[in-house]
């Protein structure tokens, strides 16, 4: 009898620490999946960037896909080295540079209005920095989404935003 | 005879300690898993607003909101960057259904950029011939409403598919002070079902 209430007791508080992991790192199998997903299905290793075309009923990777945006991601990874981010972006949309660590926190956003120039050329690292051009990441490794907004869908304008999309460089 | 006792008792052990750490596993992890599905589903930790539901703050220190957002809306931006209103009901309160037109009547809270997107009930884009997933500033015929149906119509039309239930995001980025202050109160647009 006293063992029942041992392996009951024993059940309830295993159950209540895997209930409490759970929450907590759910976040973290998200990104977990979605980093898999991704290096599974469209070749992409860190620290590369993959350029995606505007979301459609196709887009699987990710749910609430805004279909007004270019997608430009890169899982990143700093324990080597920093990375260059250099960019010619649009002058006439919104466009934004934000940053995620892998609990899918966003830590940093910026955006076209935020910058001086649409000439996009920032530094991600570890290290401390005072250049208003470097970003001192507070996690290794994390995530990064650049979106441009393309509100008129028209072939013209999409076609103009993809070349600059195409032209975002990571070293 | 002890001996074999004492075998027989560590071999109990080596089988029941795995079930039993299995067996709590899978129940913790089953119950939290539902737990944030429900959440999910009735959009807790949000603010409400009528029939629209907003989370404001991304900043998540709480371990169940940020599994919620991870949930139904990983990546999302910080709330000074952009708003994500939710809605699945229309203004009877009613799930919303591709059984039904709908009209989204009103103005958008005041933002550089807005757009209504439809999901599934899955939470992705919603399969159309049309190949129309949103309205924004730039596609919208003003001064008329917006017609969310699964059959064409010729202005300002969002396609709901063959979605048995759906759900609509309101999205404002870079939203005027003023929205922030008074997301409870401020006045949002409705969504009224109508006959076909």
């Amino acid at each position: 009898m006293k063992k029942i209430f041992f392996y009951l007791g024993t059940i309830l508080i295993m159950s209540i620490c895997s209930y409490n992991l759970t929450i907590h790192y759910i976040p973290n199998i998200v990104y977990a999946v979605f980093h898999y997903k991704i290096e599974k299905n469209q070749n992409i290793k860190d620290n590369e960037i993959k350029h995606f075309d505007i979301p459609s009923d196709q887009s699987r990777n990710v749910v609430m896909p805004n279909p007004d945006f270019l997608y430009s991601t890169i899982f990143y990874d700093l324990s080597e080295k920093d990375l260059n981010i250099n960019a010619n972006m649009p002058d006439s949309t919104y466009w934004s540079v934000s940053f995620y660590k892998p609990n899918t926190i966003n830590w940093f956003v910026k955006n076209d209005q935020e910058f001086d120039t649409n000439k996009l050329d920032l530094t991600l690292t570890l290290k401390n920095s005072k250049s208003e051009n470097v970003i001192k990441s507070p996690v290794k490794k994390g995530f990064m989404i650049i979106r441009i907004l393309v509100e008129k869908k028209d072939k013209k304008s999409i076609e103009s935003y993809r070349t600059l999309q195409k032209n975002i460089t990571i070293n | 005879m002890t001996g074999i006792n004492l075998l027989s008792n560590k071999m109990k052990n080596n089988i029941i300690i795995p079930i039993l750490v299995l067996l709590s596993i899978i129940i913790g992890g089953y119950t939290a898993i539902k737990k944030i599905n429900s959440s999910t589903q009735n959009n807790e930790f949000s603010i409400k607003n009528g029939n629209w539901k907003v989370n404001p703050n991304m900043d998540l220190k709480d371990s169940y909101q940020r599994a919620y957002i991870s949930r139904i809306g990983v990546f999302a931006l910080d709330e000074k960057e952009a708003l994500y209103f939710l809605s699945s009901k229309d203004n009877d309160g009613n799930p919303l259904r591709s059984d039904f037109d709908y009209q989204i009547i009103g103005t958008p809270p005041k933002g550089r950029y807005w757009s209504y997107t439809l999901y599934g009930e899955d939470y992705f884009l919603v399969k159309n011939d049309a190949n129309i997933y949103t309205i924004n500033k730039e596609n919208l015929t003003k001064d008329k409403p917006i017609m969310v149906s699964s059959t064409k119509k010729d202005i300002n039309w969002l396609p709901s598919g063959n979605e048995t239930k759906f759900h609509i995001t309101l999205r404002v980025y870079n939203p005027d002070e003023s929205v922030y202050k008074n997301l409870e109160s401020l006045e949002l647009p409705t969504i009224k079902k109508i006959e076909k």
